[in-house]
């Protein structure tokens, strides 16, 4: 078994094996791919819940990954955020010292999450600026009047 | 109406975020249905022999005690019911039920039909340029209970 506490590097790993196959594209594929079969329960959340299915959401997510963030729901002005002060997964790539993150690791989160999202009615923004030392923020706003 | 502020630091928390076994079974899922069976065991063997480089080099410093330290490590970590019976040249997990397995089965998150691969490809690739294999004596693939071999290729005399 590998650990789930060890699949982050399965994860940019599986990255690289990816593109090493297909290129980029087959890594955009398989992103697409994930957020259709394995993000269902943001999509039931939000669906049922609205912005606030994204707290409810990430409140489960980010708590399990024992990250460092701050998050904010609005929910008069629709707006939820993420100011992530460390990624527990880029952290953890950036940390291993034998291993090197796939390039664009960070880069899944905002496919994965604008996927779902964008179709429901909310806008997404993920700057991804400070990725290098394992900072974000990913911001979701309603575009319904 | 008021807006809702959740700070946490990392210390706040433990880390272990099992749907992560989900998402690994997908990829899995993934993997085959685009490349075939193959690129699952290709995949899982590149990630075992890379991540798990220092885990192998242990092995070849200490043997089968740094497996056991590993697989006591996990499987506590992940409240897996197990027992590790380590001999000279042989060590023997007996696993009750996988844990990712559980996990993926009780989210009702797909499970891979090769997901038993990351037992016996990984633990392959463990064992490769050292002088241990592996063999996964038994598997059930609904609840991942297992026994799995790790021995001395020659034992000593």
């Amino acid at each position: 078994m590998i650990s789930c506490t060890e699949f982050i590097p399965a994860y940019s790993e599986l990255f690289k094996f990816l593109e090493a196959r297909g290129g980029k594209p087959m890594v955009y594929d398989f992103w697409n791919y994930l957020s259709d079969a394995f993000l269902g329960n943001l999509r039931d959340l939000v669906a049922q819940n609205g912005i606030r299915g994204c707290w409810l959401y990430w409140s489960h997510t980010l708590n399990e990954e024992a990250a460092d963030f701050t998050m904010e729901l609005d929910e008069e002005k629709g707006e939820f955020q993420i100011l992530m002060h460390h990624c527990p997964s880029k952290g953890r790539l950036l940390k291993e010292k034998h291993l090197t993150a796939y390039r664009d690791y960070c880069e899944h989160c905002d496919v994965l999450y604008r996927r779902v999202l964008e179709p429901m009615g909310y806008e997404c923004s993920l700057d991804r600026s400070q990725c290098d030392r394992a900072k974000c923020c990913f911001m979701v706003k309603s575009t319904k009047k | 109406m008021t807006k809702d502020v959740m700070n946490r630091n990392a210390k706040d928390n433990d880390y272990l975020h099992k749907d992560f076994h989900g998402a690994l079974s997908a990829g899995l899922i993934y993997l085959e249905e685009r490349f075939g069976a193959n690129a699952v065991r290709e995949y899982l063997w590149q990630f075992a022999k890379a991540y798990y480089a220092p885990l192998t080099d242990d092995v070849n410093r200490r043997g089968l005690v740094a497996l056991r330290d590993h697989f006591q490590k996990i499987y506590t970590l992940e409240q897996a019911i197990f027992t590790l019976a380590l001999s000279e040249n042989e060590l023997i997990l007996n696993l009750e039920a996988c844990p990712a397995v559980m996990h993926i089965q009780a989210k009702g998150y797909p499970l891979s039909p090769r997901f038993y691969e990351t037992c016996k490809t990984v633990n392959q690739a463990l064992c490769d340029e050292t002088p241990f294999a592996f063999e996964l004596v038994t598997y059930e693939p609904a609840t991942g209970q297992s026994i799995q071999k790790f021995y001395r290729r020659s034992p000593k005399p």
